[in-house]
């Protein structure tokens, strides 16, 4: 039963989500703030080489993850500089934020006499429960056959789901994305929320990244997330800038990067390339069809994003 | 929205300031650079003549970084106009394979006995058509529907790039060499589509480029439509209000925008590769291509000369290796010159009191005046 072509894929989606859940979850808190922030990419590769490195050098696994989590966000304060303080174009600078961030990481990947580039992993994430729950029907390999950091991101979307609808702070993030103008008027610090939340942004955009270089690929390469960053930037929207979806669509990705190897076993054959397609062919339809409705309303995108906000033109 | 329309006079930035910044990014970028490459334990010094003595020692260096900096002057044109008027086609990259897909398929299925001139220009064009093709999927729907132009075309991007790797690694479609049984590759285009090479490696696409980006910069500062486009650009209400159909510009902007990025791809299929390589054009040309708008402030004519700086950079970097330093090197450089480009926007946006030693008080202490 747990053998079965459906159990694996279901399985082997979650696993393959997982860094997408990571991303979309930081770029919707990100975006909630009225920023958005193109650099997804450049940020996970950033924690994918450090949470790598960190893990190689210590054997901890942990060390890794908040590496990772710091380099992230590190490199996300340069967005939120040009952003927030600056209040320059975000598209382009999270567009730099990319390029930089991958040469960083495949510089750091690369460099000096022993490289990281084609070394196996120190420690890799693995499933946590003994194998005889893990061997329970159905419900042993969708509750117990995951790793730490499978847990962790279902902790994340609760939490930050619970944060952005059910608290105050919450409540400040979508006044300051939604109308930073009376947000400000009404005492909140736009700048500071907006710093925070692109850092927020960056450390999980970060931890994604490890997801990669400590559980799925188990040895270092140049670019060890394929274009999971970009992906990201997508699901938010598919998720309507909420959480819970994310993590659905997030798995629907998944499933889609193994539906591959899944048709094979079935012995359908449909050319790789093609089903490759299919994700950013079903974004753009999804798209078009949210689109016709109430525009953005129906999607719930935030007001503000990607406007600049100064405090002088009000 | 009773707002009262204020038109709020953008402070003009002095010329030497707008040549200034993007100087100065690349210094900036050059020393940051620098000092990461002496922290990692390598000398900066040998690292930069390394790069310069590749990109410019010598007539084969220098034609290399001419043929690397071809599709970025158009990827730069492509963005540039785009950029310019607030539409965000982040999708050059598609756009340029696309046009490299359309363009490779008139020139396999061109009779090999079509006169040279006819050939070239019928497999140029269907480069540019093909783009601005690439470029309408993302393109009608932003204007008709209001969808997002920067999601659709970065999936455009990736859509384009799994079919022209299906094309030819995938499948046995008429793009794949037939002869070419061990290891799959395009198949040539006929003989008398491909551009002839004058100096070393590089041929007539250089001027194309270089054409297209002066058409591009006389369109927009020199005619009535280039005019209403800057209209357009300022402000949808002000072009609302003199009576510009605001959607139908913001269209063809889009549509044009992907002609000149399919334009890239075709002049690579006429030109150095002859036919359509997957991994040759898989080389983030249209991503380079907005650092190469940005940088040059969205100037058409500015892009050439930053174009052949981008394309240095890329001909450079492989070299990097034989010293044993990596080639994302160049990466980290290209990114570094974009994030001071973009801070440095800042200051030619908002006019500074203190504009001397602009490098060192950008942040904390620029002072704002409020006009």
């Amino acid at each position: 039963m747990n053998d079965s072509v459906v159990m694996l894929t279901i399985v082997a989606a979650i696993g393959l989500g997982t860094p997408l859940v990571f991303a979309t979850v930081g770029e919707i808190l990100t975006e909630r703030s009225g920023i958005l922030n193109l650099g997804v990419q450049g940020m996970m590769l950033i924690g994918a080489v450090m949470g790598f490195w960190a893990t190689f050098q210590t054997g901890s696994l942990w060390l890794g993850v908040i590496v990772a989590m710091i380099a992230g966000a590190a490199l996300s304060v340069i967005h939120a500089f040009n952003s927030v303080t600056l209040r320059v174009s975000q598209i382009v600078s999270g567009l730099a934020l990319t390029i930089f961030g991958t040469g960083l990481a495949i510089f750091i990947g690369r460099a000096g006499s022993d490289a990281l580039v084609g070394r196996p992993s120190r420690a890799i994430f693995e499933s946590i429960f003994p194998q005889s729950l893990i061997d329970i029907p159905i419900v042993g390999p969708l509750i117990f056959g995951h790793d730490a950091l499978i847990y962790l991101s279902w902790v994340v979307v609760g939490v930050a789901s619970y944060y952005l609808f059910h608290t105050r702070p919450g409540l400040t993030v979508r006044a300051v994305g939604e109308d930073p103008a009376s947000a400000e008027s009404a005492g909140i610090n736009v700048t500071r929320v907006r710093y925070i939340h692109v850092m927020l942004g960056g450390a999980l955009a970060g931890l994604g990244g490890a997801y990669f270089s400590l559980a799925l690929v188990p040895s270092w390469q140049d670019n060890p997330i394929g274009s999971a960053g970009w992906i990201a930037i997508a699901l938010v929207i598919l998720a309507s800038w909420r959480p819970w979806r994310a993590l659905w669509v997030a798995y629907l990705f998944g499933a889609a990067g193994r539906i591959n190897f899944t048709f094979q076993t079935l012995q359908i054959n449909i050319p790789a390339n093609l089903l490759a397609m299919l994700p950013f062919i079903l974004a753009i339809v999804a798209m078009l069809i949210l689109a016709s409705g109430k525009r953005g309303r129906l999607l719930g995108a935030p007001e503000a994003l990607g406007i600049p906000y100064s405090r002088e033109e009000r | 929205m009773s707002r009262r329309f204020i038109v709020e006079p953008r402070g003009l930035a002095p010329w030497w300031l707008k040549l200034l910044i993007p100087i100065g990014s690349v210094i900036a970028a050059l020393a940051l650079g620098a000092l990461f490459l002496a922290i990692t334990g390598n000398d900066w010094v040998e690292v930069y003549t390394k790069m310069a003595d590749t990109a410019f020692g010598s007539g084969r260096g220098f034609a290399e970084t001419l043929v690397s900096s071809t599709p970025l002057i158009l990827t730069g044109v492509a963005a540039a106009i785009a950029f310019k008027m607030l539409v965000w086609n982040i999708g050059g990259e598609g756009q340029l394979m696309f046009g490299a897909i359309a363009a490779a398929g008139v020139g396999i299925w061109l009779s090999s006995s079509t006169p040279a001139v006819i050939a070239v220009i019928a497999v140029v064009l269907a480069g540019a058509v093909g783009g601005a093709f690439w470029a309408s999927l993302a393109a009608v729907p932003k204007v008709y529907l209001g969808t997002n132009e920067i999601i659709t075309t970065l999936m455009l991007n990736f859509i384009a790039l799994n079919l022209m790797q299906y094309l030819v690694l995938g499948s046995f479609s008429p793009w794949r060499d037939p002869e070419a049984t061990q290891f799959p590759q395009g198949r040539p285009i006929i003989d008398n589509a491909r551009l002839p090479e004058f100096f070393h490696r590089l041929d007539w696409g250089l001027f194309i480029a270089i054409a297209v980006a002066i058409v591009a910069w006389f369109v927009i500062s020199k005619t009535r439509s280039g005019f209403e486009y800057r209209i357009v650009g300022d402000s949808f209400d002000t072009a609302r209000y003199v009576g510009i159909k605001v959607p139908r510009k913001v269209l063809s902007v889009f549509l044009a925008s992907g002609a000149a990025a399919g334009l890239a791809g075709s002049i690579l299929v006429v030109g150095i590769l002859g036919k359509m390589d997957p991994r040759s054009l898989d080389l983030g040309l249209g991503f380079t291509g907005i650092i190469v708008a940005a940088l040059a402030r969205l100037n058409p004519i500015a892009i050439i000369p930053v174009a052949i700086l981008m394309g240095a950079l890329n001909n450079a970097g492989p070299a990097l290796q034989s010293i044993g330093v990596p080639s994302a090197t160049v990466k980290i450089l290209q990114g570094a010159i974009l994030i001071f480009a973009v801070a440095g926007e800042f200051l030619i946006m908002n006019r500074i009191k203190r504009p001397k030693r602009v490098a060192d008080d950008v942040p904390a202490e620029a002072e704002v005046s409020s006009a």
